[in-house]
């Protein structure tokens, strides 16, 4: 009888040990996947961060340049400053939207995302404590089972398998919550991030339709010439060149 | 022209006097004479008794002790003796007989010298030329003219100077013997000088033959003089009588060149202060005249010969004309002849020399700089024959004059423009000259390939060519003077000629000023970087005393003491400046900023974490527009701005420092100017400093208004070209985008709609992930259920029935009380909790009850104890033990007990009685303040004392049979 219990522990610590393998694999997968969230996370919220600052530093170029006294001399080039800055406003602005709906959409639910993480680690740490538990109750219960069955002896393997039924059922409720939940999880991610990254390129067409519309009109009014790079750095060259043959230019 | 340009241009034409040293001889010979031919001819004896020869031969006592004295005089100078010689007679002795001057010294790098001083420096070696070839004269010529005064000069450095002054002596005493017994002094007189003249001209014309050996090798400097004394040298022999009086006219007129030059100068400036070199002038004419005006005297003796000289005159006249007309071909000729020369030998030297030492190894350094401005002047020039060519008009004819001054006028604004630069970088040219010089092997390959390229003149130095244009342009104005000396003021190409002369003049002056402006604008636009000991070397007294003028100067003017000197328009152009300064510096820091973004925008690899998506659309048409993004669209665009708007704005930017060194000089010298302004007449560093000011205003008058125009530009164009990549920029993208976006599963749906659909997908997708989450921290974030010891278990049935099962905690480490009243725990052991504070307030400390001992424990490690099954609702919070006096007294009975738990606010507990606390774990309450029951009995279980917090949140134990329960009043 009691021979016989031994070995169904036997064989019920090797299903374990198979089932606690198939956690951790799990485990690792998610660990790459909380990984990469975190990283996109951080590296969306960076590029987002930096496209701000740069349409900023756009519209500061603009501002600064309207707001000099420089402009007042001429009025042509004051138009020309005018519809700069009215051009990188809007840009600001379109830019503004479309970091915003990045926002709602990308990152927050990526925020969210890596936000569950914590949780499940807790409780994939739970079922660790609790194989802990199970383990050492049931190794002190092997080790009455081992022994001489003497009177006091059974009493206390009694005793010990009392003990050791609830944290079993604990664990093994435990993990098979585990193995059910986190594939669910891991494979929620596609449908969870696939709108996020519609969204994303959406909000990107719209922005970049909108910004080319405002710099073909500005570009129309400031820039008629329509060089090419090369005659644009001979026609700057011209012109330092000019300024270099001045007497009260250092040339060095 | 400045007082500098005059004394070089001076200097320059003491070539033009290479007869001086001839006439200047002869004329300290004639000069003595003069009192006695004078006293002979025309005053009559005062007494009338004295014999004719008594008197004649103390005329020759004292004519021999005066040229005794002249004689001394010149063996004093010729042998440098200190004593200066007398001024009126000898301008220019100095420095053609003493020895050979130096080779001309490199000229220091930037050193503040005009183009004339190099055109010195070069005059030196032509004299040192010249002296040399009076040296090497065949000693026959000399000995042969023994007689002739010449002698003194040429034989001068190889006798010593006794031998000069008994030369001399003996010289004089025949001469002074001839005179004396000749009765028809003044025709002897003109024989004599005749005679001399041939002799001259024989002379001259070995001197030409020398010069044209030089003239293969450098310009000449005069009008052709060899066919011109040719040509005279033929009318002389026609007529001997007329050409020694034409030699006396040509002697009145002195040096052609010198004066034509002065006349020039004065013609510019009309400033000539009184300096030593117009005494000098002014001596010189008053010499010449007076010398002219005795010869005439003498030569009008007797009435005859008056009638006779008249009759000359107008044969004179006569031959005069026919021979200006000669004089003005040669010296047409002359021009164009030595520009032909000059033009070959710059393009031997650009063209041949050049090749030649670029084939070197290794190729000399900044080779191509030393030609860099050489092949604008060779252009002008050639352009400038090629016009004389084309006209079909030889320089034979009347007509040719009018071609020449059209040709020289229409180019002179390119000659300027080319000689300009030419001129302003000729510095740089001698430096780079030196720096092969200070390499000897170097210098010895450029000698050797000059020597091998150009064999038939005797160059050795680079110089020697470069020099030239530098020599060319100083000359066409003498050139052209000449021949207008040379042209009657009848003929047609008169004024023509008159206006080109004139503008080659004004060509010269401002070429002069553009060099001035460089140099000044060049010494003051660099920002000295200089350290702290460096500049301490550099404090000397002057630049103390300079500094503390303008410091005091700028004070004054701060204070309103003295009236800044306002220049209005200079302000507005600084102001404005100043504005463009601040406005590039800006947009520069801005353009940077927006490059800075962008490189972090560039660093985000958003691309390399896909979320193992690998099967999705979207995540992979992500991955493909960032990967294009990043590796092509944006490098591109940020290599475009780099270029074309980063990099011509930091090249506007460090042009920005020469202007604005130059403004803060500007202000120091307006200070420095300011102080000396007032003054009336200046000392030589006052008018300096006046016009460093001048030059400076006046330079950034002109350039300032041009620099801020094209840096406007430059902005606007940089602007522009700003918009245009974002343009290109946005066209990528959005084509980029746009053909990916066409293959996502929702491309079809409209703008507004497809965000709704994402915002809500997202919402939803956010919800299902908080179902999950949810699910699975309840299932198994839950608490361990520990497995309960029947110890255990005892005591939690214990607690729960005293506290309720709200209050119990458990310990998830153990604990070992270190403080007072601190108690020890065993993990996993159940505690309840009484207090979530200890008695002095800090929530750190809770004081719990362990089952029978109480004491604190620290919060943190506690943890709520949750039950696998529901507990009843919480008891009631104040269970005051049975068989208190208060129920009694009250006739509360225990079945009130459900009725308390329902409306337990319903109820207070007062102090019955005064307590006043005697220890530290008391505390005082009046009879009937309400008090809160904490703990209706102490640490160790002891129901007589009740932990309480008073009014004030005072906390303490008072005597339980103190306390009282009441009714709450109806108004609370």
């Amino acid at each position: 009888n009691t021979f016989m219990l031994y070995y169904s522990f036997k064989a019920r610590l090797q299903l374990l040990g198979s089932t606690v393998l198939i956690a951790g694999v799990e485990a690792t997968e998610n660990q790459l996947l909380e990984d990469q969230t975190k990283k996109l996370h951080k590296d969306m919220k960076k590029s987002t961060e930096a496209d701000l600052a740069m349409s900023k530093a756009a519209v500061k170029i603009s501002a600064d340049l309207l707001s000099n006294p420089l402009c007042e001399q001429d009025q042509a080039f004051l138009d020309s400053m005018t519809a700069l800055d009215t051009a990188m406003r809007r840009m600001d602005s379109f830019n503004q939207e479309k970091v915003n709906q990045i926002q709602k959409t990308v990152i927050d639910p990526l925020k969210k995302y890596s936000g569950v993480f914590p949780s499940l680690n807790m409780a994939v740490k739970r079922r660790e404590q609790a194989l802990q538990d199970y383990k050492r109750l049931q190794s002190k219960a092997e080790k009455y089972e081992e022994k001489e069955k003497t009177g006091p002896v059974m009493v206390k393997l009694h005793q010990a398998r009392e003990e050791l039924r609830p944290v079993r059922e604990d664990f093994e409720a435990k993990n098979k919550q585990l193995l059910d939940e986190m594939p669910k999880f891991y494979y929620s991610r596609i449908d969870y991030f696939q709108p996020s990254f519609e969204a994303l390129i959406r909000a990107q067409v719209v922005y970049f339709t909108e910004m080319y519309n405002i710099f073909s009109e500005l570009t129309d009014q400031i820039d008629q010439a329509g060089l090419t790079d090369e005659q644009r750095e001979r026609e700057t060259e011209a012109k330092l060149s000019e300024l270099r043959a001045l007497s009260i230019v250092a040339d060095d | 022209m400045s007082r500098r340009a005059f004394v070089s241009r001076e200097r320059e034409t003491s070539i033009g006097r290479r007869l001086r040293p001839h006439w200047s001889a002869q004329r300290f010979m004639k000069r003595p004479s003069r009192p006695i031919g004078r006293v002979s001819a025309t005053s009559p004896s005062p007494t009338g008794c004295c014999s004719q020869s008594a008197y004649s031969a103390v005329c020759v006592c004292v004519y021999v002790c005066v040229c005794m004295y002249v004689c001394v005089c010149v063996c004093v100078c010729v042998c440098g003796h200190p004593f200066p010689p007398p001024p009126l007679f000898f301008p220019n002795w100095p420095p053609l007989l003493s020895t050979p001057p130096p080779p001309p010294p490199p000229l220091p790098p930037g050193s503040h010298t005009h183009f004339y001083t190099v055109f010195l420096s070069h005059t030196h070696t032509r004299e040192y030329a010249l002296t040399h070839s009076c040296r090497m004269r065949p000693s026959s010529s000399s000995s042969s003219s023994s007689s002739s005064p010449l002698c003194v000069c040429e034989s001068v450095e190889k006798v010593t100077p006794v031998c000069v002054c008994v030369c001399v002596c003996v010289c004089v005493c025949v001469n002074a013997a001839d005179f004396y017994f000749s009765r028809d002094g003044a025709q002897q007189d003109r024989q004599r000088e005749r005679e001399r003249e041939r002799e001259r001209e024989v002379h001259h014309s070995w001197i030409q033959d020398s010069a044209q050996a030089f003239s293969d090798m450098e310009v000449p400097r005069r009008p052709r003089p060899s066919s011109c004394m040719l040509a005279l040298q033929q009318a002389a022999a026609k007529d001997p009588r007329s050409s020694a009086l034409r030699e006396e006219n040509d002697h009145d007129e002195g040096d052609p060149f010198g004066e034509e030059t002065f006349g020039g100068d004065e013609e510019l400036d009309g400033s000539l202060d009184g300096s030593v070199e117009t005494s000098e002038l002014a001596g010189m004419n008053a010499t010449l005249s007076s010398r002219g005006s005795c010869s005439e005297e003498s030569s009008t003796s007797a009435e005859e010969e008056a009638a006779e000289a008249k009759k000359k005159r107008e044969e004179e006249e006569a031959a005069a004309k026919e021979r200006a007309a000669q004089r003005q071909m040669l010296a047409i000729e002359e021009l164009v002849h030595s520009e032909r020369n000059y033009l070959r030998l710059l393009r031997l030297s650009s063209g041949t020399i050049r090749n030649n030492l670029q084939k070197l190894q290794p190729p000399p350094a900044d080779l191509d700089s030393v030609f860099l401005d050489i092949e604008d002047v060779i252009d002008v020039s050639s352009r400038l024959l090629g016009l004389l060519d084309q006209k079909l008009v030889q320089p034979g004819d009347p007509r040719f004059l009018e071609t020449l001054c059209e040709s020289f006028l229409g180019l002179s604004s390119d000659i300027e423009a080319a000689y300009k630069e030419y001129l302003a970088n000729y510095n740089q040219v001698t430096v780079v000259e030196n720096s092969y010089k200070q390499k000897e092997a170097l210098w010895n390959d450029v000698v050797r390939v000059i020597k091998t390229s150009a064999p038939e003149v005797n160059a050795t130095s680079l110089s020697f060519f470069l020099v030239m244009p530098v020599q060319r342009i100083a000359r066409y104005p003498l050139l052209l003077q000449t021949i207008q000396k040379h042209t009657e003021k009848t003929h047609p190409a008169y004024a023509l000629l008159e206006r080109t002369a004139h503008t080659s003049i004004a060509l010269n002056y401002r070429i002069n000023e553009y060099k001035r402006f460089r140099e000044v604008a060049d010494k003051y636009k660099k920002t000295e970087t200089l350290t702290i000991k460096d500049k301490i070397y550099r404090l000397n007294t002057h630049s103390i005393a300079k500094k503390t003028a303008r410091f005091g100067q700028h004070i004054r003017h701060e204070t309103g003491m003295a009236p800044k000197l306002v220049d209005e328009e200079f302000d507005a152009l600084e102001g404005f400046f100043y504005v463009l300064e601040h406005g590039i510096l800006e947009l520069l820091e801005n353009v940077e900023t927006y490059l800075y973004h962008l490189q972090g925008f560039l660093s985000c690899r958003t691309e390399e974490f896909d979320l193992d998506m690998d099967g999705e659309k979207a995540p992979i048409c992500y991955k493909e527009i960032t990967t294009a993004l990043r590796q092509w669209i944006l490098p591109t665009f940020e290599k475009r701005m780099r270029t074309l708007i980063r990099k011509p704005l930091g090249a506007l930017r460090d042009l920005l420092v020469g202007p604005r060194n130059l403004i803060r000089k500007r202000l120091d010298k307006l200070l420095d100017y300011e102080l000396i302004e007032a003054k009336s007449n200046l000392s030589y560093e006052e008018q300096d400093v006046a016009n460093t000011y001048r030059t400076m205003n006046t330079l950034l008058l002109n350039e300032l208004p041009q620099f801020t125009g094209v840096a406007l530009q430059m902005i606007w164009s940089v602007l522009g070209t700003f918009s245009c990549l974002h343009r290109d920029l946005a066209a990528d993208m959005e084509q980029l985008f746009q053909s990916f976006a066409q293959q996502l599963p929702h491309s079809s749906m409209e703008r507004g709609a497809f965000r709704e659909w994402a915002e809500s997908a997202v919402l939803e997708g956010a919800r299902r992930l908080e179902t999950l989450c949810r699910s699975v921290e309840h299932t198994l974030n839950g608490p361990v259920v520990q497995p309960l010891s029947p110890s255990s278990r005892r005591r939690l049935k214990q607690l729960t029935d005293k506290h309720g099962s709200g209050k119990i905690y458990q310990v998830v480490g153990s604990v070992v009380g270190s403080r007072d009243l601190d108690l020890n725990l065993a993990r996993g052991e159940l505690v309840a909790i009484i207090s979530e504070a200890d008695t002095r307030g800090d929530k750190r400390r809770w004081l719990v009850d362990a089952g029978g001992p109480r004491g604190y424990a620290p919060s943190s490690k506690l943890i709520r104890y949750h039950q696998p099954t529901e507990d009843p609702p919480p008891s009631p919070q104040l269970t005051l033990p049975d068989g208190v006096t208060e129920t009694r007294r009250h006739s509360y009975t225990p079945e009130s007990q459900p009725m308390t738990v329902m409306s337990q606010p319903c109820f207070q507990v007062l102090a019955a009685y005064d307590f006043t606390a005697t220890g530290n774990h008391e505390v005082s309450v009046r009879a009937g303040e309400p008090v809160r029951v904490l703990e209706p009995r102490d640490k160790r279980g002891n129901p007589e004392w009740s932990l309480v917090e008073a009014r004030g949140g005072a906390r303490g134990y008072v005597p339980s049979n103190y306390l009282a329960i009441a009714p709450r009043p109806p108004h609370h």
